[in-house]
């Protein structure tokens, strides 16, 4: 009976020994890191401003969708899409439906950027103080250029009706934790949503050092003030943002060479990097022949260069299309923004606000006819200005806002139709109820 | 332990004295009904540990103590127990026990005899499984038990099994059953690098295996609670008995065929149908180039015909499919040894088989070792171990979709050669220009160079073992403690060499891809065991206790390139690496359960049961699930008022109702994650990857099941039936969230499904006698619907989809129409949609041949209405034949590869099967076939066009064997010797057009756990290239000694 007594006992002691083991169903995931645990440190802040740069390289944002499928919609017979997907197909008819899936990515790819900047500024505290204006200021940097271009895409244009009233996108400004009533987020308008984003540019300017390596820097931020302001027409604020942007010390190179390395250049004031290892120029995916040779360019286009130019030598013709040579590196950066880009914003600026803010309109058009080897002019009108623009920065993702902003027509159709707009995209509409449609679509 | 050198002193006392005291020696003869000799019955003096077992013919001798009383006992028949007297010859006949009512069933945490069980559980004898020539038990066991579906996916050697138990219980979690060997769930789960699955219950010995018992109903599975909705396997490997070693050796050989080729173009008609499209192209052309078509084609002829003109006149005619396929011996060579005395019992085994498999390049190799022990240290207590090594070595060959996959010859031109003239080598290994491999002859890249440049093989090393201690308290009351391991290390090794540069790169040189896996497990078992009978009338039978598990899953991979030569083809050699990766997983799972019997003059049964299962996948407010199932039954037989009467002998309804989950997803869904993934051009980054959801749970099945057990005529005939009703709800899915959160998806329970169905069980005895004949038959059907996905439509496969209101996996796509006789378009049926945006079939909508202006609609379901088979066997002296058919009905299949091959030569230069020949070619020609029209893909979009009738009834296993007279035994001093004939799928019966109405492309059907977003379980019905399956003949004997 003892050992009857003892073998109870010894049951009863293994049976409690294992049932304390409670805790053990707390098995910790490897392959990641819980959430809780990914945000404790300034590294682990600092990771999360990458993976943010990471997201900004995704093909649906600045790695290339954003600005082809944007030149897609713009273009009125100056190229034609030729290639087998449906997506760009709707955008070059500019017929997009409603359950387009790059439309829909762009969405979704945009607010995972912004979460991950959230996650970034509301753990801002946890930097280290000697880097953490500079973390603040990228993560504002990205999160607002990622807002400007959805509520351009996905939102009528702020020459367009009343901005105030005019619906914009969802500002979402907070990392989310779970999933409840508050992720039903409505529109905010468009003005809204350009005041949140020059507030973060202007704080980001503030912020980020001059020099930042291949990241963002103050002329990043500058620069994207400048390209606002000119789309909100508010030319005296863009020139002096492109002025202060120029004063970068950055300077032209040879037209070619801007276009055929994998680096960035001197010219260059900010660009998504690629390598062989991380992410793929969309731009040569589509435009070039290296890629899909989705993009012929049409006469109509060539037309416009006078003879001489540099750029329209860079070209190239294959079994008798014309393809541009612009993103023949498929390891080639995506280059954002180029320095031409502010002496065109400030020359325009300038000019319509009758100022000379850093230099004369006729002076910054010299510099890139010049540099394109074009004679320089002698006078200067508001066309010239816009004609220099349309071909020196064609194809980089510009023709949308600028047609908007002139309240040009695409063809037979106004600056102001609802077929130049993104429709919200459908997923949207099936998960958040909150979400008005855009007009034109249902 | 003092005590201990005392306790051994009485022991060896008491046996001198039994020694002592065996003073007569007993012979005699154990009969079985018929009269025959049984061999291997088991005598045992009652009241001691002396016993012995009877050789071949039945005989026996034991000395005994006078006034000895023998028990004599074989599982199979009742046992008996007789007084010897005075004489000194006992002949014993045994009562065959018929009904198998008495048969001891193995349950959760136990065993119970059939009469008393009050859940739905099929038991299969080992035998069934026994020297069956398949690389896996399960491909053994098709058709035998109703209610559960087994479909192997192709005639690939050592891939994934799909089985069902009572439909598909979950769309994008697990749907294969929980598989627990000897107590301890082992593992199950596909293992592979690809996406095609393999199977690690391939790892058992089948002819280790003693018993096969499925729970099916809710009462008899929900002691396995949260892992439990798909069914419970159980299998029992075999166990010593006392007496005499007994050897069993065994050998088998024979050869596998594939059940089907299908017809493809010779030569000639080829030639003749690709220029005829060719016509028709250049004769409507669209483009510049096509207007110079027919040129333009012959010339691809030429290219296609190793660069000569035999094209032109038929001089070569090669059958591409043929060498897909190879001469597939197998052999298998075994041996177990089986024995000890009442205290020490022992089973050890060892088995080597090797299967090549149809197609070329495919092999499956295993070696199979295993010890059981039981012993009994003190007369209440028993230790004992289960311990099973294997290793595994599959030849692999690529999946379905890939262009090296040997069945994807078929689409080669026969106006190629085999051995190209030019180079005396085979079609595509040479380019005499360039010294590579070519790049554009033959038609595709020829599968072949896979085999003879490639290798791709999965070894893996398994331990399977437990050790148990069982220790009565008192009399009744037992404790029994187990802990078992489940380690399986495999290694996955590719190379592919210079010739298949077409396929794995040019610039590679040779192209390595090595992973490793060690999946390892351990569980734990502690429960007590009561059963007592009160006032002779009130049976109790309790089970109480708990389990831990815990699961870790390291796995790592390298990928190289760029090797000296061929005959380098390890990656230490490799001058590149392009990919290395490691990754790690697991969970636990912590168990209470119990379970009590309750009989009332084993006449009213009552069965309550439930377990709670915490697991580190549940989140964290939902960390305990309950499992609660109670079932009764009432054995009318038993009650006076059909006491007297010959015709019914038994007679027993009942009905269950209990619940059961699924947790077979990935294991920290749960949990909020950042992904370390996110670095920018060479800065690690790290990014948010997966919302918390700390709500997630098990799916949770609720199964009701009214079942009636009868025999007739002393058991001469016995049915089952079984009625119910599988409701699943909070089917764990990825549910879409607004993207304004940053994510996309959350993973949740929400939707719901149902399964329900009858099955049928008839089992007689036609004849008994010299010459025995017994029939089984089964018969199930199954419906299933899904009735709330939240308004998801999940796709998969080529037209398969997970919707509301439509069973799993339906087919939806664009009905076809057949073709326009007056022009030869295809045409497709526009069909309509209602008011609530359903289409529906109403062929008054008229044709159209826009494929894109067809609605797309129903038009069938993959998953079979009704299955079923039936098994007869015969015994006359020393011969037995056994075959079952096996039938499966009411589903569809598609096939993917018809496009290409079915095509009306007018997609590419695939060769066509025969039936392309029906094209229509003129005004008023009634056919199926469209015109043929080169790269206009006139008819060849996906649509009913390849959607087949998938319905079958085959020659599953067939059987026959000889045991050779006891007679001659003597003489040579065997037991036993038997020789024997199996096949395998000798015979199909079916009106699909495919190579094989079995058949589930398999990089459609990964099972592979770790990911939420599989749509294995919707992408079911699909035969892409898919293999036929193995006809297999094979001779063998075996000989006991």
């Amino acid at each position: 009976m003892k050992k009857i007594t003892h073998f109870i006992a010894a049951a009863a002691l293994l049976t409690s020994t294992l049932t304390g083991c409670d805790k053990k169903l707390d098995v910790e995931p490897l392959n990641n890191a819980p959430t809780e645990k990914a945000l404790l440190t300034s590294a682990d802040v600092e990771a999360a401003l990458i993976g943010t740069y990471d997201a900004l390289q995704s093909r649906r944002l600045y790695a290339g969708q954003i600005q082809f499928m944007s030149e897609l919609l713009a273009d009125a017979g100056e190229l034609s899409f030729v290639g087998t997907y449906a997506q760009p197909g709707e955008a070059f008819r500019k017929s997009l439906l409603v359950n387009n899936a790059f439309v829909a990515n762009t969405w979704t790819e945009s607010y995972r950027l912004i979460n991950t900047a959230n996650s970034v500024l509301a753990n801002i505290s946890k930097v280290e103080t000697a880097k953490r204006d500079r973390v603040e200021g990228e993560a504002k940097f990205l999160r607002a250029i990622t807002y400007f271009e959805l509520v351009r895409l996905y939102a009528r244009d702020w020459n367009d009706g009343n901005p105030q009233a005019n619906l914009g996108v969802p500002l979402v400004l907070t990392p989310t934790e779970t999933i409840d009533a508050s992720a039903q987020v409505s529109r905010n308008t468009v003005a809204e949503v350009y005041t949140q984003v020059i507030q973060d540019l202007t704080d980001a300017e503030a912020k980020i050092p001059t020099s930042n390596g291949v990241f963002a820097t103050k002329y990043s931020a500058s620069g994207f003030l400048a390209r606002i302001y000119l789309q909100q027409s508010r030319y005296a604020d863009a020139a002096a943002a492109a002025s202060r942007t120029i004063a970068s010390g950055k300077v032209l190179v040879a037209y070619a060479d801007e276009f055929t390395t994998t680096t960035n250049t001197t010219e260059d004031i900010f660009a998504v990097q690629i390598t062989a290892q991380d992410a793929l120029n969309e731009l040569t995916t589509y435009f070039s022949t290296l890629g899909r040779s989705d993009v012929e360019i049409q006469p109509q286009h060539l037309a416009l260069y006078e003879a001489g130019d540099a750029r329209r030598a860079f070209f190239k013709t294959s079994g008798g299309v014309v393809y541009t040579r612009k993103f023949d590196q498929p390891y080639g950066n995506v280059k954002v923004m180029r320095l031409a880009e502010m002496y065109l914003t400030r020359a325009e600026a300038n000019f319509r606000s009758g100022t000379t803010t850093g230099a004369t309109p006729l002076a910054d058009i010299n510099q890139i006819r010049s540099r394109a080897g074009l004679a320089p002019l002698t006078t200067l009108t508001l066309a010239n200005i816009l004609k220099e623009r349309h071909l020196e920065l064609a194809f980089e993702g510009f023709r949308l806002g600028d047609i908007k902003r002139n309240k040009e027509n695409v063809g037979t159709i106004s600056y102001n139709s609802t077929r130049l707009v993104y429709p919200i995209p459908q997923r949207e509409l099936d998960t958040n109820r909150s979400l008005k449609q855009n007009e034109g679509y249902n | 332990m003092k005590q201990k050198p005392l306790l051994i002193l009485i022991w060896c006392l008491l046996l001198a004295t039994v020694a002592w005291a065996q003073n007569r020696t007993i012979t005699g003869k154990v009969s079985g009904p018929e009269g025959t000799g049984l061999p291997g019955v088991t005598i045992l003096e009652r009241g001691t540990t002396n016993g012995t077992s009877s050789n071949a013919d039945g005989d026996y001798s034991l000395a005994v103590k006078p006034g000895a009383t023998l028990v004599i006992s074989s599982i199979g028949f009742e046992s008996q127990t007789v007084a010897i007297g005075s004489s000194s010859t006992l002949n014993v006949t045994l009562k065959s026990n018929a009904t198998e009512l008495n048969e001891a069933v193995v349950v959760g945490y136990g065993t119970q005899s059939k009469a008393d069980l009050t859940g739905s559980v099929t038991q299969l004898s080992g035998r069934e499984v026994q020297n069956a020539p398949v690389p896996s038990f399960e491909q053994a066991i098709q058709g035998k038990a109703a209610g559960v579906f087994i479909e192997t996916s192709s005639g690939k050697v050592g891939q994934g099994i799909k089985v069902r138990v009572r439909g598909t219980s979950s769309v994008s979690g697990g749907t294969q059953p929980l598989y627990v060997v000897d107590g301890i769930p082992i593992i199950s789960d596909d293992q592979s690098g690809t996406s095609a699955p393999t199977n690690p219950i391939a790892d058992l010995n089948p002819n280790d295996i003693e018993s096969i018992s499925v729970l099916k109903d809710a009462s008899a599975s929900a002691i396995y609670g949260s892992r439990a909705s798909n069914g419970v396997v159980l299998i029992t490997t075999r166990r010593g008995k006392a007496g005499a070693t007994r050897f069993s050796l065994g050998f088998q050989t024979g050869t596998s065929k594939p059940t089907n080729k299908r017809d493809f173009l010779n030569a000639q008609q080829y030639v003749e149908l690709f220029r005829e499209a060719a016509a028709y192209t250049q004769a409507h052309a669209q483009t510049t180039a096509e207007q110079s078509q027919i040129a333009t084609t012959e010339a691809r002829l030429q290219r296609y015909s190793a660069g000569n003109t035999a094209y032109q006149t038929g001089a070569i005619n090669a059958d591409w499919q043929d060498e897909a396929f190879q001469r597939a011996p197998f052999s298998q060579y075994d041996l177990n040894a089986s024995g000890g005395n009442d205290k020490t019992k022992f089973y050890i085994s060892g088995l080597y088989s090797k299967q090549n498999g149809i197609l070329i390049g495919n092999k499956f190799e295993k070696i199979a070792a295993r010890l059981n022990l039981d012993h009994k240290a003190t007369d209440k207590l028993t230790l004992g171990v289960n311990l099973g090594l294997t290793r595994t070595v599959n030849n692999r060959i690529s999946n379905d979709n890939a262009f090296s996959t040997p069945m994807q010859i078929v689409s080669l031109a026969p106006i190629t050669p085999i051995i190209d003239p030019r180079t005396n080598r085979p079609s595509g290994a040479l380019d005499t220009l360039t010294g590579l491999p070519n790049t554009n002859y033959p038609t595709y890249y020829n599968p072949y160079l896979n085999y003879i440049g490639s290798t791709y093989t999965t070894t893996s090393y398994r331990v399977l073992g437990n050790v148990y201690a069982q220790y009565d308290l008192f009399k009744g009351l037992s404790f029994r403690s187990e802990l078992g391991m489940d380690l399986l290390n495999q290694d996955e090794y590719q190379y592919q060499g210079r010739v298949t540069a077409r396929n794995s790169g040019f610039a590679n040189n040779g192209t390595a891809f090595n992973r490793h896996v060690t999946n390892g497990r351990y569980t734990t078992n502690n429960f007590f065991t009561y059963r007592s009978t009160f006032a002779s009338d009130h049976t109790v039978e309790a089970v109480l206790g708990m389990s831990y598990e815990e699961r870790r899953i390291n796995a790592n991979s390298l990928s190289a390139q760029q090797f000296a030569s061929d005959a380098y083809k390890q990656i230490v050699s490799a001058a590149a690496i392009t990919a290395g990766s490691s990754t790690s997983t697991g969970s636990s799972l912590l168990s209470y359960f119990g379970r009590v019997n309750y009989a009332y003059a084993s006449r009213y049964l009552l069965s309550l049961s439930a377990r709670v299962d915490g697991s580190s996948r549940f989140g964290i407010n939902e960390r305990y699930g309950f499992f609660p199932a109670v079932s009764v039954g009432w054995v009318v037989t038993e009650e006076e008022f059909l006491k007297n009467q010959t015709v019914l002998s038994f007679l027993k309804p009942r009905i269950s109702i209990g619940s059961t989950g699924n947790q077979d997803f990935s294991d920290f869904a749960s949990l909020g994650l950042y992904a370390g993934d996110a670095g920018y051009v060479g800065t690690p980054g790290q990014r948010p990857f997966q919302l918390a959801n700390p709500n997630l749970k098990w799916e949770t099945t609720t199964q009701t099941d009214v079942g009636l057990e009868a025999g007739f005529l002393d058991g001469r005939i016995s049915i089952e039936v079984d009625l119910y009703r599988k409701l699943t709800k909070d089917l764990a899915l990825n549910v879409n969230v607004p993207g304004t959160s940053g994510f996309t998806t959350q993973f949740r329970n929400v939707g719901n499904l149902e399964n329900e169905g009858v099955e049928f069980g008839l089992n007689t005895r036609n004849l008994v006698g010299d010459f025995t004949w017994s029939t089984n038959f089964n018969l199930s059907a199954n419906r299933n619907k899904i009735t709330n996905l939240q308004g998801q439509v999940i796709e998969g496969g080529f037209l398969n989809r997970a919707v509301e209101g439509q069973p799993i996996g339906v087919f939806y796509g664009r009905e076809y129409a057949g073709v326009n006789p007056d022009n030869g378009d295809a045409l497709y049926y526009l069909n309509r949609v209602d008011e609530n945006g359903n289409t529906y079939i109403d062929h008054s909508a008229g044709t159209t041949n826009n494929y894109d202006a067809a609605n797309r609609v129903v038009l069938g379901n993959p998953n079979p209405k009704w299955t079923g088979g039936i098994t007869n066997t015969f015994t006359f002296k020393g011969l037995d034949l056994g075959f079952t058919f096996q039938g499966v009905f009411g589903n569809k299949i598609y096939d993917g590869g018809g496009k290409f091959f079915s095509g009306s030569a007018s997609n590419g230069y695939d060769n066509q099967t025969i039936d392309q020949l029906n094209r229509w070619r003129k005004p008023g020609d009634i056919t199926n076939v469209p015109e043929a029209r080169l790269n206009r893909a006139n008819g060849t979009g996906e649509s009913s066009r390849y959607l087949y009738d998938g319905a079958y009834v085959r020659l599953k296993t067939l059987t026959f064997g000889y045991t050779l007279p006891s007679s001659l035994m003597k003489y040579a001093r065997m037991q036993s010797v038997r020789v024997f004939f199996n096949a395998v799928n000798l015979l199909t019966f079916t009106k699909y057009k495919g190579w094989d109405p079995e058949v589930n492309a398999d990089y459609l059907s990964s099972t592979n756990n770790g990911t939420t977003t599989s749509s294995a379980n919707i992408s079911q019905g699909n035969s892409f290239y898919t293999a036929p399956q193995a006809r297999t003949m094979t001779f063998g004997i075996n000989v006991g000694f």
